[in-house]
């Protein structure tokens, strides 16, 4: 009844899959009989989860759609692009559905998140630092372990810790000193925001040294944006606001990485077919499908590099056309504002911290890769969430959805919603 | 108190929100922009492999004469599609070539999208005419050339440069359109003769019928008849004494011969220089320049093929100038075509069409995608005048200068012309000869307009009989 009822938008999103692999099976001979199966399973999976989680009264029920109706449109696009990884998307997909599970219910059973500041921050580091030791270089960042064949990559999972650290912090600023007692609360202010800095500062420059120029703006804006949001002092904003314009504009004259990409960035065409081979493919594509795509399997995307991780999204554009890409672009400034209602709502500070981090983390993360693409901005290379291929990212978007669902579901238990608190002041 | 610092939080949390919202509308702005004013110029670029590969995936579309000659084919070969010209020079300034190499020209270049099938309007819904073998066909050209009348034009050039244009005066219908010289435009004898082609001093590759720019000569007085019957000049009458002076220079008829007190029909047929050069100067400066207007000098011509535009330079007339003016001689540039036109004009009642080549596209599975209507161009002249025109004209091929277009049971109407350029200045017997024509006078179905260059002879000799058999086979054959 829940399904089928046309009032539900899951029917909408059962029924694009249903005609996404539909497609997928007839429109290329001989007929893949996996793709329908494993399209099957997927219908069957997503109903299924969202059947628990409205049932279950599991929180927030839009989440879950928006994000599979995203994952849906990788799929389709990534399978058309290389059936291989398409059916290894799907595997991928499976995990992180076990993953969302796993960490909605490990979140909520386990009480002491805010007061961990400290392992997050050394277990990130570690990570890095066995990134550095053991990792491999893949497409021009070192930001990847590989294992028996079995690449990952620890920046996506660091991410997630970043955004804990932050929240500890927000939450009770003296615990970034371990010993607390000697210092005044106005000290702890003070050199607090510094060492949190040095912290902060410390996450962007392993991943510079990693290459990794996308995530350490990324998390250069979750931070500025949680500063602004928890800590009112705007002078160090500004400061810090400073201090990256100054770093941006040392990185452009002393490394030729970011000289090349701003250059790149603002005119492709002089070197088109070598610096500015990647972006103005990105155009070619992008141009050639039209508002209305030239319809799956009918363009070339295949012609854009890194099509099925940075670029997917000149692919959907091409093929499902500018309409596509902009009801993608939607469909995450709908995440996204389902992310700001839960924030709203909840009344702990931790929590408000950690699902305005986790938000931010999909909403600014999209803004930079799709902008990147489409020449907005300068292209960093960074994975568009749920909807490029790749484990790592993949599982790990999960992951943070999973918390964020459950903060959704704790939220409301709080009573921190916006109403409760007009009723409290008018008291 | 810690709801108040909540609510503060709160509200930037709205405030975040409200940044994150503006940079997806950013994205959205952008891509809109993108798609409509930025991709045009990129989406071309050699470097975007789609454009070869949809090249190289399509067979391109064949193009036919109107009675359904293949004049261009795609033919199959071990290697892939090849582009076949079966008639070779013949079509070389209409149809142009399509090279991998060279690139493209005239109908193939500007009928490309029709020809790869990516034609506007069904580029949405279309699923690309894919055969078995996955190859797009594009769609087929029919054009408004009858094939027969083409060879017969090439003929009638022989080995002289010039061209010769047959048009429906009616519609616009362009029947023949030949240029000489010419070349082989097959990608082999392409690749073989192209250096020799672009150093060549005859200029090869310059399509004389729409580009060739010529000063009209006599044929022009056609024209001054027009500009002189609109203008209350119809009943003038003047001694011709072989030769006159205006403003000191003398304007002579051919071998000074003198026809004594002549009006304006007889003054058309004989082609009297004496008095064409005093109704130049009687009509005046305004006049003449709006004459010229009024028939499309120095006004761009839409057609299916680039077409030069026809010169009338002049800033300031002297007196001398009305004279050449009127007389076809002087600043006075035009393409053959646009002269074709100016016959045609004449011959429907005054009224220009607007010329076209090509009649009908049809996809590779029979559909028409687009149909060609005839337009009304210009509004020149009334249809009085160009009455009266035409029975000049006629009087021209019955008695004048151009008997021999003459047909038997035919009525044609036509006028000679000379046209002076940089030979005959220095005495030399090289003038072009033109010689415009359009038949039957009663019930106009083709016009035609031929130009010889340096053949040294009157137009009547050598042009007027090639417009002839073009006339008589249009006209035994419909």
């Amino acid at each position: 009844m829940l399904i089928v009822s046309y009032k539900r938008p899951v029917s909408l999103v059962l029924l694009a899959d249903i005609l996404a692999f539909g497609l997928l099976f007839f429109y290329r001979e001989p007929h893949d009989f996996y793709i329908l199966g494993a399209g099957l399973l997927v219908i069957g999976l997503i109903a299924g989860t969202y059947l628990l989680i409205v049932k279950k009264g599991l929180g927030d029920e839009y989440l879950f759609l928006i994000v599979s109706m995203l994952t849906s449109i990788g799929f389709i696009m990534i399978y058309r692009l290389n059936r291989e990884l398409g059916f290894k998307q799907i595997i991928w997909f499976f995990g992180g559905i076990g993953l969302f599970f796993a960490s909605y219910f490990v979140y909520i059973r386990i009480k002491i998140w805010d007061k961990l500041m400290y392992v997050y921050a050394f277990a990130s580091f570690g990570l890095f630092l066995i990134t550095l030791v053991f990792g491999s270089t893949i497409k021009g960042s070192t930001n990847w372990i590989v294992i028996k064949g079995f690449s990952f990559q620890p920046s996506e999972l660091i991410k997630i810790l970043f955004i804990f650290t932050l929240a500890c912090y927000f939450n009770h600023s003296d615990q970034i000193f371990l010993n607390a007692l000697t210092l005044k609360l106005k000290q702890i202010k003070l050199k607090g925001r510094i060492a949190l800095m040095v912290i902060v500062y410390m996450f962007m420059g392993f991943l510079l040294m990693q290459r990794d120029w996308g995530t350490a703006l990324l998390f250069f804006i979750i931070y500025i944006t949680m500063m602004y949001a928890f800590d009112s002092n705007m002078k160090f904003l500004l400061l810090n606001s400073l201090i990256a314009a100054l770093g941006g504009v040392a990185g452009y004259f002393a490394l030729y990485h970011i000289r090349v990409r701003v250059e790149t960035w603002l005119n492709p065409w002089t070197d088109i077919s070598g610096k500015g081979y990647q972006i103005t493919q990105s155009l070619f594509a992008i141009g050639s499908g039209g508002f209305f795509g030239t319809g799956l399997g009918m363009g070339r995307p295949d012609f854009i590099p890194e099509v099925t991780t940075d670029f997917i999204f000149s692919a959907i554009c091409e093929e499902m056309g500018i309409f596509g890409g902009v009801a993608v672009v939607l469909l995450y400034f709908i995440l996204a504002y389902r992310g700001f209602k839960i924030v709203l709502n909840t009344g702990d500070r931790f929590k408000k911290a950690v699902a305005l981090g986790i938000t931010c983390m999909f909403g600014f993360q999209t803004f930079i890769i799709i902008g990147g693409v489409i020449k907005l901005i300068p292209l960093t290379g960074i994975t568009l969430p749920f909807i490029s291929y790749g484990g790592s990212s993949l599982t790990t978007s999960f992951i943070a959805l999973g918390i964020l669902q459950a903060i959704s579901k704790l939220g409301d238990q709080d009573g921190g919603s916006i109403a409760d608190e007009r009723e409290q002041e008018s008291h | 108190m810690e709801g108040v610092l909540r609510m503060k939080e709160n509200k930037k949390v709205i405030n975040i929100l409200i940044v994150m919202s503006v940079l997806f509308l950013s994205l959205i702005v952008y891509i809109t922009y993108f798609e409509l004013f930025v991709k045009e110029d990129i989406i071309i670029n050699s470097y975007n492999q789609r454009q070869r590969e949809t090249e190289e995936n399509t067979v391109r579309g064949r193009i036919f004469d109107k009675n359904g000659v293949v004049l261009a084919d795609s033919t199959k070969t071990e290697t892939g599609w090849k582009r076949t010209y079966p008639y070779g020079a013949l079509y070389s300034h209409v149809i142009g070539y399509s090279s991998s190499i060279y690139g493209k020209s005239m109908l193939e270049a500007s009928y490309n999208d029709y020809l790869l099938g990516v034609g506007k309007g069904d580029s949405i819904f279309s699923f690309g005419n894919m055969d078995e073998s996955g190859m797009k066909h594009g769609d087929d050209l029919y054009l408004t050339i009858d094939h027969k009348l083409q060879k017969l034009a090439e003929q009638g050039l022989g080995d002289r440069n010039g061209a010769v244009v047959a048009m429906n005066p009616k519609t616009g219908e362009i029947l023949a359109l030949a240029s000489k010289p010419a070349f082989d435009p097959n990608e082999d004898r392409l690749g073989a003769n192209w250096q020799a082609m672009v150093e060549s001093e005859n200029h090869i590759f310059l399509p004389r019928a729409t580009q060739g720019l010529y000063t009209p000569g006599s044929t022009f007085k056609t024209v001054i008849s027009a500009g002189a019957l609109e203008n209350g000049l119809g009943d003038l009458v003047i001694e011709d004494n072989g030769t006159v002076v205006i403003d000191g220079k003398p304007f002579s008829n051919t071998g000074k011969k003198a026809y004594g007190e002549i009006g304006m029909k007889e003054a058309l047929a004989v082609s009297s220089n004496v008095f064409f050069s005093q109704v130049g100067v009687k009509l005046g400066e305004d006049k003449l320049k709006e004459l010229a207007r009024k028939f499309g000098l120095e006004k761009d011509i839409p057609f299916d093929i680039p077409v030069s535009k026809s010169r009338f330079s002049y800033d300031h007339m002297e007196e001398t100038d009305m004279a050449a003016v009127a007389i076809g001689q002087g600043k006075l540039m035009l393409t053959p075509l646009h002269m074709a036109m100016i016959t045609s004009c004449i011959a429907n009642n005054g009224v220009m069409m607007k010329p076209y080549l090509v009649s009908r596209i049809v996809s590779h599975d029979g559909k028409e995608v687009k149909a060609t209507e005839p337009s009304v161009l210009y509004d020149v002249i009334s249809p009085q005048t160009a009455g009266a025109i035409k029975l000049m004209m006629r009087e021209v091929v019955e008695s004048g200068t151009g008997k021999s277009a003459a047909i038997e049971g035919v009525n044609v109407a036509g006028k000679t012309g000379s046209a002076e350029n940089e030979l005959t200045a220095k005495q030399e017997d090289k003038n072009h000869t033109w010689f415009i024509a359009f038949a039957p006078v009663e019930n106009p179905k083709i016009a035609v307009a031929v130009i010889m260059e340096y053949s040294g002879s009157t137009g009547g000799k050598l042009a007027a009989p090639v417009a002839r058999e073009i006339i008589k086979a249009y006209l035994d054959k419909s």
